[in-house]
């Protein structure tokens, strides 16, 4: 009787896990069955499964819709970004977390309210500073204010990390002879791994799939990043239904496989600040 | 050789409108083993800091064989410091832990394997250099932390209460050990404690401090014998000293004490000394172990009897411990007597005190009152 009772008490939980599950990944799984299907067999039934897998629409839309282009623009500015911030970051957060200087609040404060502030309010001043520095419609213009979005969160979380490593390694490791830069680098970094990769990956996802300041800083199609060519993909190509989601998942790809790869490494990054 | 003096030592940290340190002097001569004993936030391990380099100085200065370090780094002043938390790198094995100093310093490959390997087989370490410091114990942690303190092969030793994070019967153990390698290395060391015991089983002298002042500074059974305030007085023993009200009165030659309904002569003690005290109150001080039950052979005479109210007995199995009210009034004794008492709860008896055992202080100041002029 007890053991029904349990039961039923899990069936509503049960009931929402399922639910949700079908609506946050059932549009994925449906993508993903398109990207491998013709156009008209889309339109014939466009809720079944392939019969035939037709993998070479992914090389289609590789080499006949640019998306080699938008995908290499977006490696390189995503991953210059990422590291860029990381290293910036994390140095900051070094500083605001160990040292005790004057203007330290200010500084701190300056940093994280990045965190508050929503994209719609920079992207005028944004323009407008990347016009004047001759950095508007570049990719060098665009990792910039990737890292200057993102630098932000990643001092959030790396300053709590750094934080609650204990001073008496530092004191040693001052002791030992080494300079402030080396205790950085031999004593902080290996041991926040853990949250830098956090932040590495976060940093990742959000920048891959970032749409808005792309689209405003940037208009050469040979420039334009995975998003904004995907959106340019479905404006000329409205009824090839077949091909957008073949170019939604070259997009999508790098970022699942990143998460299923290092999901578990990046979730107790993110709760080892909150665990004392 | 090394000797490090403290002249003046303070320290006042930002934000505060006290000082921490307060003119702090002291100096450990070459090869000795000093112990800055106090209560926690009495400012001993901030002198140990400002010792180290750690923490900048507010005034005053540190010297070590005459150079004064205030303005040397820390990595400089080829000093070497056990921290309580031990301060091993997680992310490095053990060898790497005693290397990593050595590796700053430009010291030779195969000479940091020689000391490494030395330094871990005198510390029975060897069989752990590949282990990280979470697969350690307690214990074999600590000894890494003295390794890679000996293995630098410094002119001082700081350590700041290394011991505290271990059960009693390790650190026992460790402490004797510890104390071995100081013997046996001779480098000068400044041990910090809180723990009276380590105290006065450690250091050839001991340097007590409260609210950022140094009390006093002796021998361990000189500080205990001869406390030079109430504050040492109880801070020292355990059970600590017991303080009781009292009077010096009499006119003549020899004044006498009164307290607990009682008055005799001090013995011991000059009578000027006496004198000049006289008609004043005094406190009094008693140390448990020279309260008995049944006086000792050789002490029969001359002993005073307290009338006591019995109120706790405590057996400890090798000791009892009394807790006891002094004739009809509310003033509490603890007195410390042998195993086979036959007092109870609740039973009136009388406890020998040996006068000269007994300790006085100014009660307006807290200082001891000297015997000697």
């Amino acid at each position: 009787m007890t053991l029904w009772i349990a039961h039923l008490r899990r069936t509503p939980l049960l009931l929402f896990i399922v639910l949700y599950t079908i609506a946050t990944g059932g549009p994925f799984v449906w993508v993903a069955s398109m990207s491998v299907r013709t156009t008209p067999e889309i339109f014939a039934n466009p809720y079944a499964l392939p019969v035939h897998l037709h993998w070479n629409k992914f090389m289609d839309a590789w080499t006949t819709s640019n998306y080699g282009t938008y995908f290499w623009n977006s490696t390189i500015v995503v991953v210059t970004a990422v590291a860029a911030v990381t290293v910036i970051g994390a140095m900051a957060a070094h500083c605001l977390a160990r040292y005790r200087f004057r203007g330290r609040r200010t500084v701190r404060f300056l940093i994280l309210s990045g965190l508050v502030v929503p994209p719609q309010l920079l992207i005028l001043s944004l323009f407008q500073i990347l016009l004047d520095y001759r950095l508007y419609n570049s990719l060098t213009g665009l990792i910039i204010v990737y890292v200057a979005t993102q630098l932000a969160m990643t001092v959030y979380i790396l300053e709590g990390f750094f934080a609650q490593i204990p001073q008496d390694l530092f004191d040693a490791a001052r002791m030992d002879g080494y300079s402030d830069f080396e205790i950085f680098w031999r004593i902080t970094l290996p041991i926040g791994l853990a949250a830098i990769f956090t932040t590495v990956t976060l940093n990742f996802i959000i920048l891959w799939n970032e749409f808005l300041y792309a689209v405003v800083l940037l208009t050469d199609d040979t420039k334009r990043t995975l998003p904004l060519g995907i959106m340019h993909f479905m404006g000329g190509h409205q009824l090839d239904v077949g091909m957008i989601a073949t170019g939604l998942m070259i997009a999508i790809l790098p970022v699942i496989l990143l998460y299923a790869f290092f999901s578990e490494t990046m979730i107790k990054g993110m709760t080892a600040g909150a665990v004392r | 050789m090394a000797v490090v003096t403290v002249d003046q030592l303070s320290k006042r940290y930002e934000g505060s409108n006290e000082l921490a340190v307060k003119d702090v002097v002291f100096t450990v001569d070459d090869g000795e083993f000093m112990v800055l004993l106090g209560p926690s936030g009495c400012g001993k391990s901030s002198v140990l800091r400002m010792i180290a380099g750690l923490e900048p100085i507010t005034a005053g200065t540190v010297s070590i064989d005459g150079r004064v370090m205030n303005p040397v780094p820390a990595k400089d002043r080829d000093i070497a410091m056990v921290f309580q938390s031990y301060a091993l790198y997680p992310h490095m094995d053990v060898y790497t832990n005693l290397a990593f100093g050595l590796r700053r310093r430009g010291v030779a490959r195969e000479e940091i394997d020689r000391r490494v390997r030395g330094v871990a087989e005198k510390l029975g370490l060897t069989p752990f250099l590949g282990r990280k410091p979470h697969a350690l114990s307690g214990g074999q942690r600590q000894r890494v932390a003295l390794g890679r303190a000996i293995v630098r092969d410094p002119k001082v030793f700081l350590f700041d209460e290394p011991l505290s994070n271990l059960d009693a019967a390790l650190r026992v153990t460790t402490r004797n050990e510890l104390i071995k390698q100081q013997h046996e290395l001779g480098t000068t060391t400044i041990y910090v404690t809180h723990d009276q015991v380590e105290a006065m089983t450690m250091g050839d002298r001991i340097c007590i401090m409260n609210r950022g002042e140094v009390i006093q500074i002796g021998r361990p059974l000189e500080v205990y014998r001869r406390p030079a305030d109430t504050f040492v007085a109880r801070f020292l023993g355990n059970p600590p000293m017991n303080l009781l009200s009292g009077r010096l009165e009499g006119a003549g030659e020899r004044p006498r004490l009164r307290f607990a309904e009682v008055a005799f002569e001090l013995s011991g003690w000059s009578p000027a000394v006496l004198r000049s005290h006289l008609g004043r109150e005094v406190t009094v001080g008693v140390r448990p172990e020279d309260l008995w039950e049944g006086p000792p052979p050789g002490l029969q005479s001359g002993m005073v009897r307290l009338p006591v109210h019995v109120i706790t007995v405590e057996p400890l199995g090798a000791e009892t411990l009394l807790l006891l009210l002094i004739g009809g009034g509310d003033e509490e004794l603890i007195a410390r007597v042998g195993r086979d008492t036959a007092l109870k709860n609740g039973d009136l008896a009388s406890i020998a005190l040996d006068p000269s055992a007994v300790h006085l202080f100014d009660p307006a100041t807290s200082k001891a009152i000297t015997r000697a002029d």
